[in-house]
């Protein structure tokens, strides 16, 4: 299986765990990739607020290259694959804006690609099978809180691919893994994501918040599947502490770190020490690292 | 807060031009606040979404292109996925936010359109965004350094920002895509 793959720009830099993670999983899995020719980036919620038109046209750019390398796209990024999947429909579903935004990029582009986000191609393309086939050590007994933050949750109904308001595509792979996803009501929360340079005191306030109601649900770790969820729900906990007045110490990962965890994948790939709320102890304590391996 | 209706308002013609842009009917808002209940910034601003929409329903223009709530929408799409009749709050918070740039009036919160411009202006340059390209074109605009600068060196040592951005090979044609773009779109 073999798809065009749209890392996106956070991947490059402050999510590379999440790119190196998500490659390994999908790798041990038999998916192959191919790197988008030329791709550009997605704009995303900086042309969606300012641009309309360069909010289409941006993603436009990228599927359409993908149009002509003849593959459906993949991508991990939340907020890129929000843009890419609604441009495309949307570009499909008007032949007015499709001929201007053709025009416009200098290319031709019908909005026919399929845009993928990863944990539907793993929770749906891909057997269950063969990823229980690919785990080594279980994540017997780690209470997982996934959370899935707002854009991959609320798409037009019909771009959907999970349940609204209670989505279950990470808990499905988190428990392929031998792990236990919980039940737990602030899975589709917003964390305040692109306001977190201008706007930080409403992202610590909704971020803290999310992480206090996991860690009372129990929750040893957040798994996340977006780069700006976990960059906010990581990065601001100490801020949340002294707003909430409790500690909260929840190490927030990508999904595809524990899974790839699991799957025994090597230190280079797991990046466990690129996220700030240090996972180590934890995973330690619980048997799945034996000290300092991974450091 | 109280709002003065003039005569103004209520022969303006802004309901119409943001139906237009947004594609959206405004009488199909019967001011449930289903779309309000949801809202996770509603802690911090001044105007719900539900009062924007009435507020444009009176043709109150500058009282809704001048503040700053419409600037603190994460566009989250919550108000959408709640509303009862399925309208798209969310474009209607996006046309507004391109009138208060087109309009002759100040947008509400100039940092965040700051912050917004200074990404776009990243992209442009570089078709991808890169952390140090960002961070200067934001601290040159709006004068003073970007709140979260103060976690900037956590992620120099974590090797995560690289200091020699990606570029994208057809740069140039991605220059004449914003400069189309912003002939059409006026601005
Ligand atoms: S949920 Fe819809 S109908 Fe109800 S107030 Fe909001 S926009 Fe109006
Ligand atoms: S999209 Fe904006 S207005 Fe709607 S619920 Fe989210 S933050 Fe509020």
């Amino acid at each position: 299986m073999k798809y065009g793959y749209f890392p996106g720009c956070s991947l490059l830099s402050s999510a590379v765990e999440y790119d190196r993670s998500a490659r390994g999983v999908l790798g041990a899995v038999g998916v192959e990739l191919e790197e988008i020719d030329d791709w550009v980036c997605c704009g995303a919620t900086a042309a969606h607020a300012t641009s309309p038109l360069l909010s289409a046209a941006l993603p436009a750019i990228s599927c359409a290259a993908a149009e002509k390398q003849g593959l459906d796209v993949l991508t991990c990024c939340a907020a890129c694959y929000s843009r890419l999947k609604q441009t495309n429909q949307e570009v499909k579903d008007d032949p007015e804006l499709q001929k201007q935004i053709s025009e416009i990029i200098e290319e031709p582009y019908q909005g026919n690609v399929r845009v993928l986000h990863i944990t539907e191609v793993l929770a749906r393309e891909i057997s269950p099978e063969a990823i229980k086939a690919a785990v080594k050590k279980p994540l017997k007994g780690l209470k997982v809180a996934c959370y899935y933050g707002c854009l991959m949750a609320r798409m037009p109904e019909a771009l959907c691919v999970d349940k609204a308001e209670y989505p279950v595509l990470v808990d499905d792979l988190i428990r392929a893994v031998g792990a236990e996803p919980l039940d737990w009501p602030y899975k589709t929360e917003c964390c305040g994501a692109a306001l977190t340079l201008a706007r930080q005191k409403t992202v610590i306030r909704l971020s803290g918040e999310i992480v206090q109601i996991a860690k009372q649900n129990g929750a040893d770790v957040l798994a996340v599947s977006c780069p700006l969820c976990q960059a906010n729900l990581d990065m601001y906990q100490s801020e949340a502490e002294k707003l909430l007045g409790e500690q909260l110490s929840v190490p927030v990962l990508y999904f595809t770190q524990l899974m790839a965890l699991a799957m025994g994948l090597p230190a280079a790939e797991l990046c466990l020490d690129k996220v700030i709320v240090d996972p180590m102890p934890l995973l330690s304590e619980k048997g799945f690292i034996s000290g300092g391996v991974y450091l | 807060m109280r709002w003065e209706l003039a005569d103004k308002a209520l022969r303006s013609d802004f309901r119409r031009r943001v139906e237009e842009l947004s594609g959206q009917n405004l009488g199909d808002c019967y001011q449930c606040g289903k779309c309000t209940g949801g809202c996770p910034v509603l802690a911090d601003i001044e105007l719900s979404p539900n009062r924007i929409i009435r507020m444009i329903q009176l043709g109150l223009e500058e009282d809704v292109l001048t503040n700053e709530s419409v600037w603190c929408c994460t566009a989250c799409g919550t108000c959408n996925g709640r509303c009862p009749m399925g309208i798209n709050i969310v474009h209607i918070l996006d046309t507004v936010r391109l009138l208060s740039q087109q309009s002759k009036y100040r947008p509400g919160a100039l940092e965040v359109l700051t912050f917004y411009q200074a990404f776009l202006n990243c992209i442009r340059h570089f078709g991808r965004l890169n952390e140090i390209g960002l961070m200067g074109s934001y601290n040159i605009n709006s004068g003073r350094l970007l709140t979260n600068m103060v976690k900037a060196p956590w992620f120099f040592m974590k090797g995560k920002i690289s200091l020699s951005p990606h570029k994208i090979r057809r740069i140039e044609r991605l220059e004449r895509v914003f400069a189309r773009i912003e002939e059409i779109e006026g601005k």
